[in-house]
């Protein structure tokens, strides 16, 4: 049995490259010159291009297609249509539920929405199968079609009673409440929109797959296409080693990415097929559009006495996306009766998907809002209204908070914004023609805990290699891992090279819910420290090694180099120490799984969500926490409104890269903004198309629309929610910009706008 | 949806000087410089991101000055010095100010949009609009980054502008 001393880490925790320390992202030199190469960069031999034709249609069936014109075009080599595309078989679902259905046609017949892939051309050159594409012609028998939740078919939904979270008896409770708002709140669908569009290159060897693709998920991915194709999963392999942004929307294998892994298959070619941005519109879905009612009835003090909340999202007519709408408003305030309801509405759009923190974020623009609303009835500040109604432990799950510095974020936000300063009335702040608001909301999100699984390698030249199948879309993960194998084994950052995004390498889970820190760091922290004792034992022990004289206990290493901690005996780099005992490399496979699980759970766990870890587990609720402060300025008669600065205050617990946990709240605040002012995927109601796919018409926050932020962080280290002690970072901080724009804005104009964006036209 | 469209398979020899390079390409007329630079030379550190000249993604500089790579035909370029982001560190692989500016501040994420940034921030500096904070964020605003890192991309170019006028 070896000891090692692991005190290192402590003494070294203000170091930059240590867990904590602000080092620059380790990826970053690729990223700056040009030289990292994105997944569908790559250079292939005789790589083929295709190109997809959508639906012009939101419902009915395709009656014929007409290729003759593609097929004889210039370097065309197959025009695929639902007639003569391979068949495939149904995939599993990310629950790793069965397949509804036996077969697979991602060319579809059936039109359930505009866009709908129906034919796809390859042909030797992009040119060539653009040009081909536009001389496919299609047929369709146009049925109405349900173009979103204002429709007057739409409905009222299906009710989803997993949803259903309730608590004492809220609408008598309510009914009985001497001060009492209910409105209801909107937000229209929205789009994840990461700059690197979706796309693969797909390449067949005999039965062995690989795809290159930008990857939230390369395991679960992988699954996906080994069930399409009914080939083992071993003998798929993703590779995704920069993601260009996902947001929530590469975790899943598309339908566009079984066009193309079976255009390759039936070419014998390798196949490149990258969506355009108006397709990244209809391919895949953003946030579904939402509709909630909050009812708060509470004492004149302030104190709230229930909150009744029904909620609806809209869905596709042949698959069900819920965005939990009752995950906020469950939690964030003490109240002795609650209730929360949701259905969904089927209307004929893509499937919609997880778009940043989704649940979570509309939740939190109803409750945050709705609160602000009781605070201006009843008079109270509405950061005095958050504080009356503080919750002590988790109002449903009705267990303590493993941490919660919400209080600590109120305080240290309101400090650095000013809050004191404010006068609460509408209307009561101006700066010559600007109207100026002051407001306040808070966010949350649960900590996502899962298991994974790391390789770690020293090498004889003392270099440290990590591998993980998990990926970095901009969130840091090469640049974390490889602090936490630096301090782990006392070697510097710089000797630490950490590959990712290759399904190939020791296995990993979704990247997505904030969930790849927490568990990454913790299965390299594993790993390595494995690495750290065979090291350590071969020192003491191995015949040929220069310590074994000592006749130690342990032995420590710092700065790559192996010593005894009393200083006494040699002092040998790792290097020397390999060479001198004959060892190319020590290698340890770190997983945090318990060493009964079997290779069939262990296949779940990292290729689909099912073995995913309750935030309530056990006697403690687990969640990151926010307060956004933000000050608007409206021009009183344009009605445009400018956010002029934001002050964040946030508990991601214990940061493993503050400089690039910043940042990541900082992202999340500006994509809060798009969505407060700007975001809005606009449906046209005779054909149920998107109108405005495209970044002219969908409007991203641009430089000229951001003002300085200020983020703070509050969190303490957290043991119960990561090895580490970080919670999340990348989901939280979206949550609660929306509300605190919308609570701005009544603060300067005194008008209250309940549905999203907040343009201007809703303000004159 | 003409089937009586014809395509013509006719190419053009194009000489295109790319970061100081001379390249041969036979390619048809069609094709933008975008396309040339990431399908036919393997330049890929120029990004598309919408094809369609609304994200900036795909910026370089041709003459010097910014121009969109995904709303340029090669052929319009040939004779003119494109400059691309894997042309703008030193030989030696020293930095430019605007790359080092961008690591020490944290100015991007996913890194998709940031050489179409980078380049799109050496010439705002180089056109003498990086006076202040304010103007940097208009005249930056052609370039979109979904990940957020606008706050950090005017830090750099502060930063970088200062560097580059001392």
């Amino acid at each position: 049995m070896t000891v090692h001393d692991m005190k290192h880490a402590a003494s070294d925790s203000a170091r930059l490259e240590a867990v904590g320390g602000r080092l620059s992202r380790v990826d970053g030199p690729a990223k700056i010159t040009g030289a990292a190469k994105y997944a569908f960069e790559q250079q292939l031999d005789g790589l083929t291009h295709a190109v997809l034709v959508g639906a012009t249609i939101a419902a009915g069936k395709v009656t014929a297609i007409d290729a003759r014109a593609a097929e004889t075009a210039p370097g065309v080599l197959a025009v695929l249509t639902p007639d003569n595309i391979m068949e495939l078989k149904g995939a599993s679902d990310w629950l790793g539920n069965p397949p509804s259905q036996p077969t697979y046609a991602p060319l579809v017949r059936e039109v359930t929405f505009s866009g709908q892939h129906v034919a796809a051309v390859v042909a030797e050159t992009f040119e060539q199968a653009v040009a081909a594409a536009a001389l496919v012609k299609v047929w369709y028998d146009e049925t109405p079609a349900i173009v979103d939740l204002s429709d007057g078919k739409a409905g009222d939904g299906i009710p989803i009673d997993a949803m259903t979270k309730e608590w004492g008896d809220a609408e008598a409770a309510f009914a009985e409440a001497p001060v009492r708002i209910c409105a209801a709140y909107n937000t229209p669908r929205e789009f994840q929109a990461a700059m690197e569009p979706h796309g693969l290159i797909a390449r067949w060897e005999g039965d062995e797959l690989t795809i290159w693709e930008p990857s939230q998920w390369l395991d679960g991915m992988a699954r996906t296409y080994a069930e399409w194709f009914s080939v083992p999963f071993e003998n798929v392999r993703l590779v995704s080693p920069y993601v260009g942004g996902g947001f929530g929307s590469k975790a899943v294998a598309l339908a566009h990415s079984a066009v193309a892994a079976a255009a390759a298959r039936m070419l014998d070619r390798p196949v490149k097929l990258v969506l355009t941005r108006p397709q990244n519109f209809t391919s895949y879905g953003g946030r579904a559009a939402t509709r909630q009612t909050v009812a708060i009835g509470a004492d004149r003090d302030g104190k709230i006495q229930s909150i009744v909340h029904r909620g609806v999202n809209e869905t596709a007519v042949d698959g069900t996306w819920v965005e939990p709408l009752g995950s906020v408003t469950s939690i964030m305030y003490a109240t002795p009766n609650f209730s929360s309801k949701q259905n969904v509405v089927r209307v004929n759009t893509v499937v919609p998907g997880a778009k940043r923190a989704p649940g979570e974020n509309p939740s939190a623009f109803g409750i945050e809002s709705a609160i602000d609303e009781l605070a201006y009835e009843l008079g109270i500040d509405p950061l005095e209204m958050r504080l009356i109604n503080y919750a002590e432990q988790d109002p449903h799950a009705k267990k303590a908070w493993s941490t919660r510095q919400l209080r600590e974020a109120f305080a240290a936000g309101a400090e650095a914004f000013g809050w004191a300063k404010r006068s609460n009335a509408p209307r009561s702040m101006r700066d010559g023609h600007q109207l100026i608001g002051w407001g306040v909301a808070a966010g949350t999100y649960p900590v996502r805990r899962a298991h994974g699984e790391a390789v770690v390698k020293l090498l004889s030249d003392g270099s440290v290699e990590v591998e993980s199948s998990s990926i970095d879309m901009g969130q840091g993960t090469y640049t974390i891992l490889a602090q936490t194998a630096a301090e782990t084994l006392g070697v510097p950052v710089e000797r630490v090279s950490v590959k990712l995004g290759d399904s190939h390498f020791a296995r990993a889970g979704v990247t997505g819910g904030s969930r790849l820190a927490g568990v990454m760091t913790g299965a390299v922290h594993k790993a390595a420290g494995q690495a750290l004792d065979e090291l350590i034992g071969l020192a003491l022990s191995e015949p040929r090694s220069p310590f074994q004289k000592l006749q130690a206990n342990t032995l420590q290493v710092r700065d790559g180099r192996i010593a005894s901690p009393r200083g006494e005996g040699p002092d040998l780099s790792i290097a020397d120490f390999m060479v001198a005992i004959g060892r190319d490399q020590i290698e340890a496979k770190g997983d945090t799984l318990p060493a009964s699980t079997t290779p069939e759970e262990r296949y779940k766990n990292y290729t689909t969500i099912a073995m995913s870890i309750p935030h309530t587990e056990g006697d403690y609720s687990r969640h990151s926490w926010c307060a956004h402060f933000v000050e608007v300025r409206i021009d009183e008669d344009f009605g445009t409104v400018r956010v002029a600065r934001v002050v964040s205050a946030l508990d991601s617990g214990r940061l493993y890269n503050p400089k690039l946990a910043e940042s990541q709240w900082k992202g999340g605040i500006i994509m809060g903004i798009g969505q407060a002012l700007l975001e809005e995927g606009v449906v046209d109601r005779r054909h149920g198309r998107i109108v405005n796919g495209n970044f002219a018409d969908y409007m991203l926050p641009t430089n000229a629309d951001i003002p300085d932020i200020q983020t703070i962080s509050v969190g303490i280290p957290d043991p119960h929610s990561s090895a580490l002690g970080g919670k999340g970072v990348g989901e939280l901080a979206i949550v609660g910009i929306a509300p605190a724009i919308a609570n701005a804005v009544f603060h300067a104009t005194g008008k209250r706008v309940r549905d999203l964006p907040i343009t201007l036209e809703k303000l004159i | 949806m003409n089937d009586q469209v014809t395509i013509s398979p006719t190419t053009l020899s194009l000489n295109l000087t790319i970061n100081g390079q001379a390249h041969a390409l036979e390619i048809e007329p069609r094709v933008t410089l975008l396309d040339a630079l990431r399908e036919r030379l393997h330049l890929t550190g120029t990004k598309k991101g919408c094809d369609q000249g609304q994200c900036g993604a795909c910026t370089v500089h041709v003459d010097g000055e910014r121009v969109l790579a995904c709303l340029t035909l090669a052929a319009q370029v040939e004779g003119r010095s494109i400059t691309t982001i894997e042309g703008l560190a030193g030989q030696d692989g020293t930095l430019h100010a605007v790359q080092a500016a961008f690591l020490d501040q944290d100015a991007f994420q996913c890194g998709y949009c940031t050489p179409g940034q980078i380049m799109s921030a050496v010439a705002c500096i180089r056109e003498g609009h990086a006076g202040s904070d304010e103007e940097i964020r208009e005249y930056m605003a052609g370039n979109l980054c979904r990940c957020g890192a606008y706050p950090h991309i005017v830090a750099a170019i502060r930063q970088a502008a200062q560097e580059l006028r001392s």
